[in-house]
């Protein structure tokens, strides 16, 4: 067993800052919501200063700004067409929460608020959610064709239906599995490897030869949950992508 | 790093017309070529450089989502019915289907929904368990 | 003993079936890897196969987890 100093799991402990009270429900402030609010601040903040300057010739914090938005409109355009780009807002908006909020987790002692399966979980469902009502609202009983398969014998088609309509209800499921186990799986690692440094140098000199390595291996998992982190964020743009274009184009 | 001009710049006003157009025509097929040589690069990201890890949780997380919201569906039904067991067993089982069918379509064996639709005919028949269903590579 | 804490062991229990899927998924997919790296210009032919034979053994382990959740649920 690890000792008390480095339990892994400690780091996602949800602390409350500012209990409040509605009525039945707890909506105190807690650390999650303060590292929501820091992120949506510092994308923001960024987002803002980079492009205060509006030079022709960007600076690098401007030219960091034009990356990431080209990045995305790229992105929605080869996924949905010219007419995703209405929802460029939308997908831009999520690609920088999500983002920053995994950059943010990256440095000690912050909260990762993406390694809470509820977080990742409403993204995808405000991302579904957007889907389907756009979808209705778009096609009406049309949207609905998405999950009769053609040139399927008439007998399989209920089968299918069903097996379709099962498939697209797990989409959000594996959408928030995905950034959530990720982000979960990488810090837990960090935080047994740092442990491993800790525990080690705490057993003499011999010990701190031995925990080389584990520090070795911790740095390079720091890089590697960088590249995870922006990762990340980058697949849950695409799908988010590649779902809105079933909204807008579900099957002529 | 590549970077899009055609993102930025408004083009100087203090130009004459043709100067402008040959810069905008240049600009164009600049952006053209560069579109072309990205698709073709993020095709063969999306085959085979992405990690294995990443890979793999995919395909993981997508194959058991698939097989939980089955699972879920079946139990509210058998709660909201009273059918109990039948609806779990039955959904269970869509679910599996469901979760299968998923990671063959982000291994991009079978095609997405809307593009089997928008495309109707030729690879909708493909059935992975049957012979020569691919032609010899 | 408490039947339901019969059920929750009997649940337990049924969840071992899973490990034999295990068993069968690593064999099928070793094999698979390792005819890909002896031949592997026929390696993207023989996907579907290896699919299917995914899909019918994990379709035994999905059995086993049925079973556990009819104890639990059911």
């Amino acid at each position: 067993m690890a000792a008390d100093k480095v339990d892994p799991i400690h780091q996602f402990h949800i602390t409350k800052i500012l209990p409040i009270n509605v009525g039945h429900y707890d909506v105190s402030f807690t650390n999650s919501s303060l590292f929501m609010a820091m992120t949506v601040i510092a994308a923001t903040a960024f987002l803002i200063l980079a492009t205060s300057g509006r030079s022709m010739v960007p600076n690098r914090w401007q030219l960091v700004a034009e990356m990431s938005y080209s990045f995305v409109a790229n992105t929605l355009r080869d996924a949905a067409g010219k007419a995703g780009m209405k929802f460029f807002p939308m997908v831009f908006s999520l690609f920088m929460f999500v983002l920053v909020a995994n950059l943010l987790g990256m440095i000690p002692y912050f909260f990762t608020i993406t390694s809470h399966i509820i977080v990742t979980f409403c993204l995808a469902m405000l991302v579904i959610s957007t889907v389907v009502i756009y979808g209705i609202w778009k096609h009406g009983f049309h949207f609905f064709g998405l999950f009769v398969p053609s040139g399927v014998p008439a007998a399989l088609v209920p089968l299918v239906t069903m097996i379709e309509v099962i498939s697209f209800l797990s989409r959000p499921i594996s959408l928030s599995v995905r950034l959530f186990a990720n982000m979960l799986a990488g810090h837990i690692t960090l935080k047994v490897f740092a442990g491993f440094v800790v525990t080690l140098s705490a057993a003499g000199v011999a010990g701190m030869a031995g925990a080389v390595l584990p520090l070795a291996m911790a740095v390079a998992l720091t890089a590697l949950e960088f590249l995870v982190a922006f990762l990340q964020a980058y697949v849950f743009t695409v799908l988010t992508c590649m779902y809105l274009n079933d909204a807008i184009h579900p099957g002529h | 790093m590549v970077e899009r001009p055609t993102d930025a710049s408004p083009g100087g006003p203090g130009s004459s017309k043709d100067d402008e157009e040959e810069l905008a025509r240049r600009l164009e097929r600049l952006g053209e070529s560069l579109e072309t040589r990205r698709a073709a690069e993020e095709a063969e990201n999306r085959k085979g450089r992405s990690s294995g890890f990443a890979q793999a949780t995919k395909v993981a997380s997508e194959f058991v989502a698939g097989v939980i919201v089955g699972a879920g569906i079946g139990w509210g039904i058998d709660k909201a019915a009273g059918t109990s067991p039948w609806a779990l067993i039955v959904f269970l089982l869509l679910g599996f289907a469901a979760g299968v069918l998923n990671v063959l379509r982000s291994e991009g064996v079978v095609a997405d929904a809307g593009a089997r639709l928008r495309e109707a005919e030729p690879k909708e028949t493909r059935r992975p368990d049957r012979d020569g269903d691919r032609p010899a590579p | 003993m408490d039947p339901q804490a019969a059920k929750y062991l009997g649940a337990g229990i049924a969840t071992l079936g899973m490990a034999g899927a295990g068993i069968g998924l690593g064999t099928i997919f070793g094999n698979y890897l390792a005819g890909a790296l002896r031949n592997p210009a026929a390696a993207d032919g023989q996907f579907g196969r290896l699919i299917f034979g995914f899909a019918v053994t994990e379709a035994l382990g999905i059995f086993s987890l049925l079973v556990a959740l009819i104890l639990l649920f059911a």
